[in-house]
């Protein structure tokens, strides 16, 4: 008999969670670093079910400090099912057994090509912000990007100074990159897509020295220890290219993922330190 | 009544260690137990935990059992699934579905690239060492084709579209049982079972070239016939194994080692247990991967070669008794 009652009970709980919930915005979760952010960006705090516990690594994370105002997950279905989301965002390379049995129990998947350009952030604004009922909010972000974007691209410099981005384990980026796109908006030109380079790669310590850059870039993956993480990083014949000249060191979360904030690494690079 | 007795306390091992696998689940917060409640407890049961158990159990069985078959054709402790390649070969495979991005298009895509490298990898075998079916050009294509394979996935991380689908390969081919759905189940099972039956049809072909080739001969036992069933049954069984759970390494190596001592040494009585104890270390490795405290999972490879590692050092060192090292 209670047996019975407690079912019933239960019941009507789902049933009026059920009736709640379609008057309200879908519940989103979250398993990839970019997509966390974005959905920070873009959803009322009370929708997010999830984040994925990169999101809450200042080292990775942009956002880290809204992220943990939420629950954090690691990106298996079990614990997304407890969640109960309505929406479950990811990228096109998250572990594809786990978005295939997501989309096999019911839930929405969205799935977000990383972006290589400042296109392909609006673009994952628009998608982020259509699955997750908040149009309006993507519109305005990106209206206000794209007015940055055209600020940015006034106020370019018209000396064009060459640069060379140095990253952990000795990756440059390439052309067909967001940082790529994001040098050019500085008014940089970028050494590694002129030799060649697309996408991700890296270029030989002699390549870097024999381009003659007068501009250096690191990428520091430690943002408040910039040059000790970089020190090491270094081949010796840059280490003393970097000594003469001007260098200026972007946080890797600015171009981990692209975001509205990547576009504050254009101002970074435009004021070197000497 | 010894055998019956191993294969009951295998059997016990593996169903509890299914069982485990079954009650045991993870969180954000680390382990739970149970199934989170009335209205998930379905959902959670038989889609997400079942095929991670039926498969652990599956992969696991395929991998002592050929493990087995392979040291006992080859009269080497060494010997285990990865060394004809069939393993190399899957994993090359479903890099190139990676590679060309086929992942996204179909779900089965990933495992068909995978048995499909397997089984090019064993044509491959079979073109090299045909000719002469010894055992010893057996080895050396095997050795030859596993290079081959390792180059040309390498090859492939290289030039990977970007560095997250590189990242992507690695984990993958770090082998996991997480997220598989039953679909994947009843993929790899036929290849599996096919794979089996000529493993076991190797049997008393095995025990016989325990007397060397001429004396198998002699007593109407064709060599070649039994290295072919071991070679081709390896091939299907491990190719399907691969193509759901990338590689899982050291359970093919370690787990007849184990059992020799038990089992005795004729390499047709140590089958049936490799199988069992395979199935039990695979799922056993696979709990212990949801016990830990809270973080990113472990990938299964990972802790079976930790698992494995120290024990088979273990094994070695002991002083020889027993058929423990001789097969």
């Amino acid at each position: 008999m209670r047996c019975t009652l407690a079912a019933l009970a239960a019941l009507a709980a789902a049933v009026l969670a059920a009736s709640s919930a379609a008057a309200a915005k879908p519940r989103v979760a979250s398993i990839n670093l970019c997509a966390d952010q974005l959905v920070l960006l873009l959803a009322d705090p009370e929708q997010i079910a999830t984040l994925s516990w990169l999101a809450a690594d200042p080292e990775e994370s942009l956002l880290a400090a809204e992220a943990r105002r939420h629950a954090l997950n690691y990106g298996t279905a079990e614990e997304l099912l407890r969640h109960a989301p309505d929406v479950v965002i990811a990228g096109t390379y998250t572990n594809d057994f786990t978005r295939r049995l997501l989309a096999r129990l019911g839930f929405a998947v969205v799935a977000l090509e990383p972006e290589t350009d400042v296109a392909g952030i609006a673009a994952n604004l628009a998608i982020v912000a259509r699955a997750i009922g908040q149009e309006a909010r993507g519109e305005r972000l990106i209206a206000a990007m794209h007015e940055r974007r055209a600020h940015l691209e006034a106020t370019r410099p018209a000396e064009r100074p060459a640069a060379v981005v140095v990253r952990p384990g000795g990756f440059t980026v390439g052309a067909d990159s967001l940082a790529h796109e994001l040098l050019e908006l500085a008014g940089v030109r970028n050494v590694a897509a002129e030799q060649g380079l697309d996408r991700w790669g890296s270029l030989s310590a002699e390549t870097l020295v024999r381009s003659r850059p007068e501009l250096i870039v690191f990428t520091g993956y430690r943002a408040d220890q910039p040059s000790l993480a970089n020190a090491a990083l270094l081949h010796p014949a840059l280490a003393r290219l970097a000594r003469s000249r001007p260098t200026v060191t972007v946080p890797t979360a600015y171009w981990a993922c692209g975001l509205p904030q990547s576009l504050d690494s254009v101002e970074m690079v435009r004021q070197p330190a000497p | 009544m010894r055998s019956a007795r191993l294969y009951v306390t295998l059997a016990t091992l593996a169903l509890a260690a299914a069982a485990a696998s079954l009650a045991i689940g993870r969180t954000s917060a680390g382990p739970t137990f149970g199934f989170g409640g009335a209205e998930l407890a379905d959902v959670i049961l038989l889609e997400i935990r079942l095929p991670r158990a039926l498969l652990g159990l599956l992969v696991g069985g395929t991998l002592g059992l050929c493990g087995a078959a392979l040291q006992g054709l080859l009269r080497n402790p060494l010997a285990e699934p990865g060394l004809l390649g069939a393993s190399s070969g899957g994993a090359l495979g479903a890099v190139v579905v990676f590679y060309f991005g086929l992942a996204g298009a179909d779900s089965l895509a990933l495992p068909i690239g995978a048995v499909t490298g397997s089984l090019a990898a064993l044509a491959t075998l079979y073109g090299l060492a045909a000719r002469r079916g010894d055992l010893l050009t057996i080895i050396l294509a095997g050795i030859a084709v596993n290079a081959l394979a390792a180059a040309l996935t390498s090859l492939a991380l290289n030039f990977a579209p970007s560095p997250y689908a590189a990242l992507e390969i690695l984990f993958w081919m770090l082998g996991s049982l997480a997220d598989r759905t039953l679909a994947h189940v009843w993929l790899v099972l036929p290849l599996m079972l096919a794979g089996w039956l000529l493993v076991a049809a190797s049997a008393r072909g095995l025990d016989a070239l325990t007397l060397g080739g001429e004396t198998a001969a002699s007593l109407g036992f064709d060599p070649r016939r039994t290295q072919w069933l071991v070679v081709g049954g390896t091939a299907l069984a491990v190719g399907a194994a691969v193509a759901v759970t990338g590689v899982v390494g050291f359970v093919g190596l370690v787990v007849p080692h184990l059992l020799r001592p038990w089992a005795g040494f004729r390499p047709s009585a140590l089958l049936g247990p490799s199988f069992l104890g395979g199935a039990a270390l695979t799922l056993a490795a696979d709990c212990a991967i949801r016990l830990l405290p809270p973080g990113p999972e472990l990938k299964l490879g990972v802790v079976t070669a930790l698992l494995g590692a120290p024990f088979f050092l273990h094994l070695i060192m002991q002083p020889r008794r027993g058929g423990a090292s001789a097969a």
